[in-house]
C-alpha cells in the first residue's frame, strides 16, 4: 500500500479539479446554497458521466469499484471547492451501507441508478441529541400485515430535502434494522433544518406508521451502519483535508498581497507564523487522509484506530485553519461577501456529522486499550 | 560486481574487531571507503550518494567504523568543496583517518538566531590571525584539535560581508573551555573563551570577508548529517511516544478512567501519528516540492510532539512531577522530558526561526524588511 498517487490517480485528481473550477466556483456555491434543492442536476449528471457517482459501487451494479484511495483523491477536490451536492450521502454512504447489508435485490435496484445519477438517496441514522447513531433507536419498526411500519423521528439527515429515498435505522424486535422508504411514502414528512452551513443541507424526518422495506436482515443494521460510516469517513476526512489545504492557500495568498504599514502583512512574523501553523496542520490532515485511505484499501489491522485519530485531527484542523483564515483576512474576512466564512461553516458541520472529535478520541483510546 | 557485494567482500577480508583502531582507520582510508563518494584523486572511489550510503550501511552492519565520512566529517566536507589543494592535502587525511577531531565555533552569547551578528574578532598579524571572543554551544570542544570558526575580520562593511571562516587550532594557550550546565542537569555543550589565540593565514577557507557562504555550505552539510542521524539513531525512535507508554503510564497512575487525560492522550498520539504519516508521504511521493514541504515542517512538528507529550505526562503523574532524583524515577523522567523538549524547539534554529524559514521558502511570504542591510557592522545598534 502506498500514499503516493499513481498516474491514473493524478489524472483523476486533475479531471475533478478541472470540473470543480468550471462548475463549482464561488458564485455557483452561493447560488446553490441559497435555494432548493441545493445542488445542480446538470453538474450531478456530469459527475455521473465521469463515473464519480459510482466510484464506490461494484462493477456488477454499474459502478467502477474504485478503492478508498480514489475516493479520497476525488473527495479532496470536492472539499476544496465546497461542492454543493449530495455526494457523501448518495454516492458514498448509501452504497457502503447496502453492500454491508448484502441485500442483492436492493443493490441491483438502487446502485445502478445511483451510479447513473438517476437516484438521490440518503441515510437517516441520527436522532435528536447525538450525531452518531444511537445504540437503541427510539424510531421503531413494527411488523404489520403488509410489511414493516416505521414510527419515530430522525434528524441531522444529510441532503434530506433532495433525497428521493431514505435508508432509515430503526429498532425492530430483532435489533436495529435498516429500512427503505421513498419520499412519497405515507406518513413520511421532511422538515428542513436551519443549518449554519447551507452548502451541506440537512433535514428532520418524521415517520408515522410509514410503510418501509426491510433491507438485509432485521438485526444487521447496527453493524452495517458502523461499517458504512467508517468507510464513508475516509471521504469525509479527505474533504476536510482538501478544505484545510484550500484555506491555508487562501491565507498565504492574502498575506502576500495585502499591504499595511507599507509592507505585505505576511512579512510580519505574527501573521507569517499563523500561516505556517495552518500549513503544518493542513499538510498533516492531507497525510492522514491519504494514509487512512491506503490503510482501508489494504485492510490494515490498525485502520480503525488510525481512522479515529484522523477523524479527530482532520475535524479539529479544518475548523482551526478555516478560523485562522478569517483572522488572517482581518476586516474583509468578517464580511458575508468574502468566502472565508463559508469554509468555517462547512468545517464546523463536518466536525459533527460523523461524530465530534472527542467521540473519535475516546474511540481511539478504547481500541488501544483492547490491544 | 555491485557495490554491496564489493564492500561485503572487502569487509570479510579485512574487518577484525580486535584490530588496533588507528591501523583500521588507515586501511579504510587507503581502500577509499572513508569518503567513497569523492573523486579518486581526493581519497574517494567516485561513487554516487546512494552507493556511498550502501557502503556506510554495510560497515554499520558489521559494527565497523570509519566509512561515510563524506557525510559525517563536516570539516572534511567543507574543505573538500571550498578548501585550497594545499589545505585539502594537509587537513583532510588526518581528519578522515580519525587522527584529528573537530568542533564547531559558530554561536555566541550575542549571536544566536542572528548568527551573522557575531562579534568574535580575527585581526591579521603577519602570517597569522589573532582571535579574540567567546563561542558557545560547542560539543566535544575538549577533544577537538580544530574548530570550524567564524570570526569578524572587517567591521566596516555590512554584517554578512565582514565574516571569515577558519580552521582554528584548539590546543593552544588562549583557548579556555568551560562546560555549560544545562537545565536538564546534563552537560553536552561548552563555552569556548578565546583570548589572543592564533590561527595561521594558511587555515583561512575562502577569502577574507568571504566566510558567510562557506558557513552556509558547512551548515547545509550539518543539516544533512542531522537528518541522517534522526533517521538512523536509536534515540530518535525512543522519542516517538508510543501508545503503550502514555496509556500504560495513565494506567499505573490510576488515571486511565479520567476523560480529560484520555482526550489528551489521543490528542498527543494524533500529533505523533500525523508526523509519521507526513514522513511516509514525503518518502513515497514523486513530487519533489511536496516532499520538501513535508520535510520542512518536520522539526516544528517534532517540537510540538515532545512538548505536548511531556505536558500530558505531567498531567498524568500529577504531584510526582514535583519530585526528582533516583528515588522518584517517574517524576524525574517526566521533568527531564519537559526540559529536554527545548533541546529540539531551540537547538538547530528555534521554532520561531523555523517558522520564518518555512513561511518564506514554502509559502512564499516576504522576509521582514532589513533596515540595516547596507549598514557597516560597527554602526549597528546593539541594545
Amino acid at each position: 500500500m502506498s500514499t503516493a498517487l499513481s498516474p491514473e490517480q493524478r489524472d483523476l485528481r486533475d479531471a475533478v479539479a478541472d470540473l470543480m473550477t468550471r462548475r463549482s466556483p464561488e458564485q455557483e456555491v452561493r447560488r446553490l446554497m441559497a435555494a432548493e434543492p441545493g445542488y445542480d442536476p446538470a453538474v450531478w449528471a456530469e459527475l455521473a458521466a465521469m463515473g464519480l457517482l459510482g466510484l464506490t459501487v461494484p462493477d456488477e451494479f454499474g459502478g467502477s469499484a474504485a478503492g478508498a484511495s480514489e475516493l479520497a483523491v476525488v473527495s479532496e477536490q470536492l472539499g476544496r471547492a465546497l461542492l454543493c451536492a449530495p455526494y457523501i450521502a448518495t454516492s458514498v454512504l448509501t452504497p457502503y451501507l447496502l453492500l454491508a447489508l448484502a441485500d442483492t435485490a436492493e443493490c441491483a435496484e438502487a446502485l445502478p441508478r445511483i451510479a447513473a445519477g438517476e437516484l438521490v438517496t440518503t441515510v437517516a441514522f441520527a436522532e435528536p441529541g447525538a450525531a452518531r447513531p444511537p445504540e437503541l433507536p427510539s424510531t421503531v419498526a413494527s411488523q404489520a400485515a403488509g410489511g414493516w411500519l416505521l414510527t419515530g423521528e430522525k434528524t441531522y439527515v444529510l441532503d434530506a430535502l433532495c433525497a428521493e429515498r431514505f435508508y432509515i435505522a430503526a429498532q425492530s424486535p430483532e435489533g436495529v434494522g435498516i429500512f427503505a422508504a421513498d419520499r412519497e411514502a405515507a406518513g413520511l414528512a421532511v422538515t428542513p433544518l436551519t443549518t449554519i452551513d447551507q452548502t451541506r443541507k440537512q433535514g428532520q424526518l418524521t415517520l408515522k406508521e410509514t410503510p418501509a422495506r426491510l433491507i438485509g436482515s432485521p438485526g444487521a443494521g447496527g453493524a452495517a451502519l458502523d461499517e458504512a460510516l467508517d468507510r464513508a469517513a475516509v471521504a469525509l476526512v479527505a474533504e476536510q483535508a482538501g478544505g484545510a489545504m484550500h484555506v491555508t492557500q487562501m491565507a498565504a495568498d492574502y498575506a502576500r498581497s495585502r499591504y499595511q504599514f507599507g509592507r505585505a502583512i505576511g512579512s510580519f512574523q505574527a501573521v507569517k507564523h499563523m500561516c505556517v501553523d495552518m500549513l503544518l496542520d493542513a499538510q498533516s490532515a492531507l497525510s492522514s487522509a491519504r494514509h487512512v485511505a491506503a490503510a482501508f484499501d489494504a485492510s490494515d489491522p490498525d485502520r480503525f484506530a488510525d481512522l479515529a485519530l484522523a477523524q479527530a485531527f482532520c475535524s479539529d484542523t479544518f475548523v482551526s485553519t478555516s478560523a485562522a483564515n478569517i483572522q488572517v483576512h482581518g476586516g474583509i474576512g468578517f464580511t458575508w461577501e468574502h468566502p472565508a466564512h463559508l469554509y468555517l461553516r462547512r468545517a464546523r458541520t463536518d466536525a459533527q456529522i460523523f461524530g465530534d472529535p472527542a467521540w473519535h478520541r475516546e474511540r481511539y483510546l478504547r481500541l488501544r486499550e483492547e490491544m | 560486481m555491485d557495490i554491496r557485494t564489493e564492500v561485503r567482500q572487502w569487509l570479510a577480508q579485512n574487518w577484525d574487531p580486535a584490530m588496533d583502531r588507528a591501523e583500521w582507520s588507515r586501511r579504510v582510508f587507503e581502500a577509499g571507503w572513508a569518503v567513497p563518494s569523492w573523486e579518486p584523486q581526493w581519497w574517494g572511489r567516485g561513487l554516487s550518494d546512494a552507493e556511498s550510503r550502501i557502503v556506510a550501511t554495510e560497515f554499520a552492519a558489521v559494527g565497523a567504523k570509519g566509512a561515510g565520512q563524506d557525510r559525517s566529517d563536516l570539516m572534511a566536507c567543507t574543505l573538500h568543496d571550498l578548501g585550497t589543494d594545499e589545505q585539502k592535502r594537509r587537513l583532510i587525511p588526518p581528519s578522515i583517518r580519525n587522527e584529528t577531531r573537530w568542533c564547531l565555533l559558530y554561536s555566541e552569547p550575542g549571536a544566536g538566531s542572528d548568527l551573522a551578528g557575531l562579534r568574535t574578532r580575527a585581526d591579521r598579524a603577519g602570517d597569522d590571525w589573532i582571535v579574540n571572543g567567546q563561542k558557545v554551544w560547542t560539543s566535544f570542544a575538549q577533544k577537538a584539535d580544530y574548530g570550524l570558526l567564524v570570526a569578524r575580520t572587517d567591521w566596516d562593511v555590512p554584517k554578512h560581508q565582514g565574516i571569515s571562516f577558519f580552521i582554528f587550532p584548539m590546543r593552544q594557550a588562549g583557548v579556555e573551555i568551560r562546560p555549560i550546565h544545562q537545565i536538564t542537569g546534563e552537560s553536552e555543550f561548552n563555552e569556548v573563551f578565546i583570548t589572543d589565540a592564533r590561527v595561521p593565514h594558511a587555515n583561512l577557507v575562502g577569502k577574507p570577508g568571504g566566510g558567510w557562504p562557506v558557513l552556509q555550505l558547512a551548515l547545509a552539510y550539518e543539516r544533512r548529517l542531522m537528518g541522517d542521524l534522526a533517521r538512523t539513531s536509536r534515540a530518535s525512535r525512543d522519542l516517538k511516544p508510543d501508545a503503550d507508554s502514555l496509556i500504560g503510564m495513565a494506567r499505573s497512575a490510576g488515571k486511565l478512567g479520567d476523560s480529560h487525560i484520555r482526550q489528551d492522550i489521543a490528542r498527543v498520539e494524533a500529533y505523533a501519528a500525523v508526523n509519521r504519516w507526513n514522513t511516509r508521504r514525503a518518502k513515497e511521493t514523486i513530487d519533489r516540492a511536496e516532499a520538501a514541504t513535508l520535510m520542512a515542517i518536520g522539526k516544528i512538528a517534532m517540537s510540538r510532539i515532545l512538548h505536548e507529550t511531556a505536558r500530558v505526562q505531567t498531567d498524568i503523574v500529577g504531584p510526582e512531577s514535583m519530585l526528582a532524583g533516583p528515588d522518584n524515577p517517574v517524576g524525574d523522567a517526566v521533568t527531564f522530558r519537559t526540559l529536554n523538549a527545548y533541546f529540539t524547539s531551540i537547538g538547530g534554529g528555534t521554532d520561531q526561526i523555523q517558522r520564518n524559514i518555512v513561511g518564506e521558502r514554502v509559502l512564499g511570504l516576504p522576509r521582514e524588511p532589513e533596515p540595516y542591510k547596507d549598514t557597516p557592522f560597527r554602526d549597528l545598534p546593539t541594545g
